[in-house]
């Protein structure tokens, strides 16, 4: 993949770093429906605030948490992180934990905003990066720290090939190393040297297992 | 000449042993960073396209509480 021009990126990107949410629209082309199966998350969610009424109608829940203030759902706006998640819509496990987790790892990161791209978007971007097709669903996250420094031609955050994770299983455990290493280095001064340390610990770990003779680690394998 | 037959098979068993962990360990090693791994320049161009969809209006936050 050709290189892109170096630099720090146009003032644009601050403008849309410190822009909040509209509320009422949703990104993704499927919307947000509400089915029986997402009861459980839902009585765990906060207010989603762009429920529509016959969602809020069919459950009380949802009814009585879209009247919580809006403002507790935004993201802050001097978000860290710009977080994407492809997803084409493959019916693979990795996509199934992603649907039945994703109002968890929403509550876990509201200090970030979180731009879902519909299966369109998500087949046009595949179409164009032919690499990505069946890696996804992808989470991307974007460093906007490392973004406004050094622009796109450095490291500029890190991602996260769910699509790669074949059993339900490790892809809750890929899921979950993620949404822990998102709220714990939050805050890191250099991101990139903890997330290297991070996989060198993770290959070390690896390696003792085999040399151990343990089973496979669940997310390497 | 058994004896020696026997260091020779000891000796070789051993390097066969020791080329699997290597080899296991750089297929984790990979495989991992296939997972998990940072964006830097390769990846421009996917990241550019994302933060022109979040400027241009395309992509805006998710406010939903699932995923469809």
């Amino acid at each position: 993949m050709p290189k892109a021009p170096s630099g720090p990126r146009s003032p644009r990107r601050r403008t849309a770093r410190m822009g909040a949410p509209r509320q009422g629209v949703a990104s993704h082309a499927n919307g947000a429906s509400v089915r029986p199966s997402d009861a459980r998350s839902e009585a765990a969610a906060p207010a989603p605030a762009h429920a529509t009424p016959t969602a809020a109608e069919e459950n009380p829940t949802l009814a009585s948490a879209s009247q919580l203030s809006p403002e507790t759902d935004e993201p802050s706006a001097a978000a860290r992180f710009h977080i994407f998640i492809v997803d084409s819509g493959w019916n693979s496990a990795a996509h199934r934990v992603l649907v039945e987790n994703f109002a968890l790892l929403r509550n876990l990161q509201k200090d970030d905003p979180i731009y879902v791209l519909s299966r369109e978007q998500s087949i046009e971007l595949q179409r164009r990066h032919g690499s990505r097709i069946v890696r996804d669903p992808t989470i991307a996250v974007h460093d906007m720290d490392a973004l406004d420094r050094g622009g796109t031609s450095g490291f500029h955050g890190f991602r996260l090939h769910l699509g790669l994770l074949h059993t339900p299983q490790q892809a809750l455990l890929g899921l979950q190393a993620f949404a822990r290493f998102l709220v714990t280095y939050r805050h890191s001064t250099d991101l990139e040297a903890d997330i290297r340390a991070n996989l060198r610990r993770e290959g070390l770990m690896g390696a003792i297992e085999i040399i151990m003779h343990h089973e496979a680690r669940e997310l390497g394998e | 000449m058994p004896e020696r037959f026997g260091d020779i098979l000891a000796l070789f068993m051993s390097a066969l042993a020791v080329g699997y962990m290597v080899y296991e360990i750089e297929r984790r090693r990979r495989k991992l960073h296939d997972v998990w791994d940072v964006l830097d320049g390769e990846d421009a161009l996917l990241t550019e396209r994302l933060e022109d969809m979040v400027v241009s209006g395309e992509l805006q936050p998710y406010t939903g509480a699932t995923l469809a």
